[in-house]
């Protein structure tokens, strides 16, 4: 278990909306991440999970509410549209460059070898001296087992891999969040298994998370809170034991339901095998 | 009978003639390289104003015959500024305005082909507009950008012979001012086409090379 958590909140989002056209993906979302805890997302496609997760680092530009990360406000915006506050293009930069971000589909950037994807943010954004740099980043891909990666270029590894050097960009600028948005759902099924333990070792050392994921194993391993959101509107919050073996909200329910479905469905042929 | 002395005779002024040629081809593309990446990068900005200077300037110089432009700008131009202007320079401007405008899309064309997720991870690291754009996007881009590139290029080198109009002395205008004295056009202008194609036919290889297969391998 991990060891009892100071409770000082690192994010915090008060009555999150965000519209597409006419579209209100998120309505009213109010969340509170401690430092050190680990929150798993989860939720029907559509309901809004990745708007939020994006929201956070203002890569989805919300239509109202506020965001304070480490105790600064990051965004704040009154309900007809007006900032409260304004942050010019460098300070949210700064802020950005301290949230981890890992994605579905890695986004590495392929005309870089491993290494210098690694490096390339700690050095351009955070003015890290390339030497240190490059010796933080293999330390990273060691843990991470793909020292010997470290020049080939991102085409020539597997997805697997490929998520895991994702994951090490991002621990590379010592982020103070990390956000992971469905980080093994392009995966094949058997290179499942090495991204979720990256991402449980990294629970464990206390890094503060915020996870989208289908992947209900991984929210009953590691999440501390489980958030559950139904069209764009906190349906559930609370531990996953609580939420996802006697889920009181109907929509919860049908969802924890079909995943055990699924899993039933595949028993005798886990069996035979 | 085809009569080669006539070239032999005169390759002299032929050779001049492809000289300009030349010359008009790679100051033209050089200036307009410059000025196509400027308004490209307008076209891409974030600034709506800019955007729009970006957009007008490509749909003006793209839509008016290259052949119209050179005149004007030649005969109606210099009426309108009240000031001399030479066929060299308004021959030289013409086909750098022109050509730019058909970079600069080419420009936009590549930067967003390149996958939005690319933008996003270079974002949530924490790089500005203009290090997303130096380190991560125009390297992409560049690379998908080069066969069109040497494409329009190959263009520019043909669209030179327009130039003539405006009595400025390339590789056509000498082959007419051959013809007009020796009266043998089939020869001079058979002469004309065939060092055009010797000069562009490797760099469409080279162009097509550029596209195969190979070309999108990292």
């Amino acid at each position: 278990m991990r060891t009892p958590i100071e409770p000082r909140p690192i994010l915090t989002i008060e009555k999150l909306n965000l519209r597409y056209g006419n579209r209100h993906v998120l309505r009213d979302v109010d969340l509170s991440v401690r430092q050190g805890e680990v929150v798993v997302l989860l939720g029907a496609s559509g309901s809004g999970k990745t708007s939020l997760l994006r929201s956070i680092n203002l890569l989805a530009s919300p239509h109202s509410g506020r965001i304070t990360i480490g105790g600064e406000p990051i965004f704040d915006r009154s309900g007809n549209g007006l900032d409260r506050l304004r942050l010019s293009a460098k300070q949210i930069e700064r802020i950005r460059a301290r949230t981890g971000m890992v994605f579905q589909h890695f986004n590495l950037f392929p005309h870089m070898s491993v290494l210098r994807n690694v490096t390339e943010a700690p050095v351009l954004v955070g003015g890290v001296p390339p030497n240190k740099a490059e010796e933080d980043a293999r330390g990273l891909l060691r843990q991470l087992g793909l020292e010997t990666h470290a020049h080939q270029r991102p085409s020539q590894l597997s997805g697997g891999q490929q998520q895991r050097v994702a994951i090490a960009r991002a621990l590379a600028m010592k982020p103070q969040l990390m956000l992971f948005d469905e980080p093994t759902s392009a995966l094949d099924p058997e290179l499942v298994g090495d991204v979720l333990r990256a991402i449980v070792a990294l629970a464990r050392s206390g890094m503060t998370m915020v996870i989208v994921t289908h992947e209900l194993g991984l929210a009953f391993e590691i999440a501390d809170r489980v958030v559950f959101l139904e069209s764009g509107e906190i349906a559930a919050s609370g531990p996953p034991a609580e939420i996802l073996l006697s889920p009181t909200h109907p929509r919860v329910a049908s969802f924890v339901a079909r995943f055990h479905e699924s899993n039933d469905m595949l028993k005798p042929f886990l069996e035979i095998a | 009978m085809f009569d080669l002395s006539v070239i032999t005779a005169n390759a002299g002024l032929l050779w001049q003639g492809l000289l300009v040629t030349l010359f008009y081809t790679v100051a033209t593309i050089a200036t307009g390289l410059l000025i196509g990446f400027a308004v490209g990068l307008a076209q891409l900005s974030s600034s709506l104003p800019l955007r729009l200077v970006g957009r007008v300037y490509v749909e003006f110089f793209r839509n008016i015959p290259l052949l119209v432009i050179l005149l004007w700008s030649y005969y109606a131009l210099p009426i309108f500024l009240h000031l001399n202007i030479t066929k060299a320079w308004a021959g030289y401007l013409s086909l750098s305005f022109y050509i730019a405008a058909f970079y600069a899309e080419i420009l936009r064309a590549g930067v967003e082909s390149i996958d939005a997720g690319q933008v996003d991870a270079a974002t949530a690291l924490g790089m500005s507009a203009g290090q997303r754009m130096q380190r991560v996007i125009l390297p992409q881009a560049i690379r998908r950008m080069l066969p069109p590139l040497v494409g329009q290029s190959i263009i520019q080198m043909k669209n030179t012979t327009l130039l003539s109009a405006i009595t400025v002395p390339d590789l056509l205008y000498q082959g007419s001012y051959i013809s007009s004295f020796t009266y043998k056009p089939m020869e001079v202008y058979t002469a004309v086409a065939a060092i055009f194609l010797i000069v562009l036919v490797p760099l469409t290889a080279l162009a097509r090379r550029m596209e195969g297969p190979h070309a999108h391998a990292h």
